[in-house]
């Protein structure tokens, strides 16, 4: 390969690198939730420590991301919502990782 | 309780903010459907277009600042924001930068939140080049003004207090914080009340920004088309901070 291509190849790599930066962030802003005048993201953890914490009791108290306590006292709406979130940015980023993917080859 | 946008927009001898502003209405409109209030002077509200139902507040503006701008120094008209809390009539107010375009519904999620004031402390070149923060601009915790969330509360009253207090003795606190630029910045006053305070929640994202050097090429309601060197690229569906001032001129 010559240093021409080589340079083609960084420049492209460089590209879709910041492509999935870009739609990583704006996932992360599209997770932002209110709940109960709280703010949450709609991320893994918060899903994963919802479930659990819902396996043990009726409601509970959980710190959003300002690290605010919120009193949960219908776990399953809470959850459904999170993973609703969660699932509508993850299916938009999932489409530009495809579209990304095909960039590459 | 009420929720709604506030902005800021004065024409300056170089550039054209009421096109800024006009296309800031658009997309407020189409993601937040939130009400709109504007302070301006008599001379950019005879240049907006009808827009529908504004609230226009009319001021007369102090016209003393400057800032730089692709390699020359242009009028600022920024000093009034410290009027803000007066100025809004809602008990939950987005002060918005007219260069701040939303093209997702994230500051209502925001705005449904328990807080006294809410600013974004960090930010995302979408360039990738990271042109944006400069180093050791300061000593201080900066926070970016361009949306500042706040609530009509005591907290926030005070808040407002001190940056009206920091405006009229600048040069102290720029001398205290160890400011590198001599004019006065919203983002520096409003930092340096919060830290005085120990008051404000921060937005747990970052501000997605364009740097002046940028250009705004094409855009939709969806979004824009922007180019650095050669480099276009595009964002959709993310709220933007864009400080190219003139895409909006046709």
């Amino acid at each position: 390969m010559d240093i021409g291509n080589i340079k083609k190849h960084s420049d492209l790599n460089f590209e879709v690198a910041q492509a999935k930066k870009n739609a990583l962030e704006k996932l992360r802003s599209r997770q932002l939730m209110a709940y109960n005048e709280r703010l949450f993201m709609a991320d893994a953890n918060t899903i994963n420590l919802v479930s659990t914490l819902k396996q043990h009791s009726k409601d509970f108290y959980v710190l959003d991301v300002n690290d605010n306590p919120c009193h949960v006292k219908d776990p399953n709406d809470f959850l459904n919502k999170l993973i609703e979130r969660n699932q509508e940015t993850l299916n938009s980023y999932q489409q530009l990782h495809q579209d990304l993917a095909k960039k590459r080859k | 309780m009420t929720t709604g946008v506030l902005m800021y927009c004065f024409d300056t001898p170089e550039l054209n903010y009421h096109r800024l502003a006009e296309r800031c209405v658009e997309q407020i409109r189409k993601y937040l459907k939130l009400e709109i209030t504007i302070v301006t002077n008599l001379e950019t509200f005879k240049k907006f277009k009808p827009l529908g139902m504004i609230n226009y507040k009319l001021v007369e503006n102090s016209t003393t600042n400057t800032r730089p701008y692709r390699g020359k120094s242009v009028a600022w008209y920024n000093k009034e924001r410290a009027l803000a809390y007066e100025h809004s009539p809602y008990d939950t107010t987005i002060l918005m930068d007219c260069d701040y375009f939303v093209f997702s519904s994230t500051l209502l999620e925001l705005a449904n939140t328990e807080f006294d004031m809410m600013l974004h402390d960090r930010v995302h070149d979408l360039t990738g080049k990271n042109m944006i923060l400069g180093r050791d601009e300061s000593t201080l915790p900066l926070v970016w003004a361009t949306v500042t969330l706040f609530k009509k509360t005591a907290n926030t009253c005070a808040i407002f207090d001190m940056i009206k207090h920091i405006q009229e003795y600048y040069s102290h606190y720029r001398n205290l914080y160890r400011i590198k630029y001599i004019n006065y910045r919203n983002d520096y006053a409003f930092a340096i009340a919060l830290h005085q305070l120990n008051l404000g929640n921060r937005i747990p994202t970052p501000m997605t920004m364009l740097a002046d050097s940028v250009d705004v090429i094409d855009s939709d309601g969806d979004g824009i088309v922007f180019k650095y060197n050669n480099d276009v690229n595009f964002t959709t569906g993310q709220d933007v901070h864009v400080m190219d001032k003139e895409w909006c001129n046709g």
